[in-house]
């Protein structure tokens, strides 16, 4: 009967944000395979966890789960993208703020599809996720902070350094080019 | 001129996130500093870029096929999980599943009859949802969450809305004067995720919320809650509560407008 009842409350809770919860995957990941492997291995850990769902903001309890599992995955096939960006955080004034003498972005509208999704596809992942959960997901800054594990302060730096570096990426003047992570034409670029 | 430590007030704002109080100076600042008001253009140029183009992944069919029906393994929750298990209902479950070797069925009605008496000693079903809402509203307008989406448009609003809830809200601004349709939002009611629409009727808020009914369609009842009016009645298979600070006679015409948009989706 428990699992039953389990199982009726895993698919209400879960499953209505299988998409959110692959879409964020497919964004950390950049790959369809490994983010449905991802997916897998966290509604199986959501479903571990149900009991301990609160009933409120189903998505974002899930999305967290989505993440961590990310994160260890991540971790483990993809060292090298573990940059520990929190030495970024406190340069982010430097970085994210245009100074006026700047040609106006005009270009920035001319971006399509393509562009924009390598260009997110190219942010390190930690500014990845946050431009992903608020522009793709709507979520809210709190909702935010819970999912990626850290302060609102640092979700508003890391969206600020996130736009910084789109802003840069989509204005093709002089501006220096964003870094390329590894695999990192792999994401959304093609899709 | 703008200085590096605006940067991040600059994008909460853009994003509407910020506090009444800073976002009223961020609007304050806006008007006076032309440089400020190019950048904050050029942030919702790019919000705009990204949301109108980054592409969504939505779930591949086979990964759907795959978790539905019976393929995650389920496991009973661990003794870890019952210690991370945080929040009464959470407690709840654990103690039930604790004690489900020995009488699961005699345990179940306990509970069952616990929480009946619970909810029968802390208030009926209708209070706890009038209270619900009160709260709810109060808290989107303390500045903290009004809008999951920003928009005016319906068409950006329902398909937002409904791809997030499972139904599909009636959404329309209000044919009155003074209404301004500030966006929805995803909020949580009467057990259920249920759809809030957000208007603004001159200087306030107002929250109607919209969720499946199988009740019959009915009149709007009307009543005070805490200084707040608050309508409530069921509308096309639909439950409406909408709820403000606005004075009577204007709530009423928020109340039919509202009933005059939902009769049309």
């Amino acid at each position: 009967m428990s699992d039953d009842e389990d199982r009726r409350r895993f698919e209400q809770v879960a499953i209505p944000h299988l998409d959110a919860a692959y879409n964020l995957a497919r964004w950390l990941t950049r790959n369809d395979h490994d983010a449905q492997d991802v997916v897998q291995e966290a509604l199986v850990r959501a479903a571990r966890y149900i009991g301990g769902f609160r009933g409120e903001g189903a998505r974002a309890w899930l999305l967290q789960i989505v993440r961590n599992t990310c994160y260890s995955w991540l971790k483990e096939n993809r060292p090298v993208e573990k940059v520990a960006l929190d030495d970024f955080d406190d340069a982010w004034q430097d970085i994210a703020a245009p100074s006026a003498d700047e040609p106006p972005a005009v270009a920035m509208r001319k971006a399509d599809r393509a562009q924009i999704d390598t260009a997110i596809a190219s942010l390190p992942v930690a500014y990845r996720e946050v431009l992903v959960l608020r522009e793709l997901e709507d979520l809210s800054y709190n909702d935010i902070a819970r999912i990626a594990g850290i302060p609102v302060g640092t979700v508003m730096s890391r969206l600020a350094r996130a736009r910084g570096l789109m802003r840069s990426a989509l204005t093709p003047t002089a501006r220096p080019q964003l870094r390329t992570v590894s695999r990192a034409t792999q994401g959304g670029g093609t899709s | 001129m703008s200085t590096p430590h605006d940067d991040r007030p600059i994008d909460a704002f853009v994003d509407a996130e910020l506090d009444l109080k800073s976002r009223l100076e961020m609007e304050q600042r806006l008007e006076d500093d032309p440089a400020l008001r190019e950048r904050v253009d050029e942030l919702l140029r790019l919000k705009e870029l990204v949301r109108e183009h980054a592409t969504y992944h939505a779930a591949p069919d086979a990964l759907r096929r795959r978790l539905t029906a019976s393929a995650v393994p389920l496991q009973t929750p661990s003794r870890t999980a019952a210690v991370a298990a945080v929040g009464a209902v959470g407690a709840a479950v654990q103690r039930w599943l604790g004690w489900r070797p020995l009488a699961a069925s005699l345990s179940f009605a306990v509970v069952l009859a616990v929480a009946a008496n619970l909810a029968w000693l802390r208030s009926s079903n209708d209070e706890r949802l009038t209270n619900d809402v009160v709260a709810s509203h109060v808290r989107s307008t303390l500045g903290e969450h009004l809008v999951d989406v920003a928009s005016s448009d319906h068409h950006t609003v329902k398909p937002f809305l409904s791809s997030r809830l499972g139904f599909s809200p009636p959404v329309d601004e209000l044919r009155i004067p003074g209404s301004v349709f500030l966006g929805g939002r995803v909020d949580y009611l009467d057990g259920r995720p249920v759809a809030a629409l957000v208007y603004r009727q001159g200087e306030h808020v107002v929250n109607s919320f919209v969720w499946p009914s199988t009740a019959a369609d009915n009149t709007p009842s009307l009543s005070t809650e805490r200084g707040f009016l608050t309508a409530h009645w069921s509308q096309g298979g639909m439950n409406h509560w909408v709820i403000s600070d606005v004075n009577r006679v204007e709530f009423q015409a928020v109340v039919q407008a509202v009933q005059v948009a939902s009769g049309e989706r």
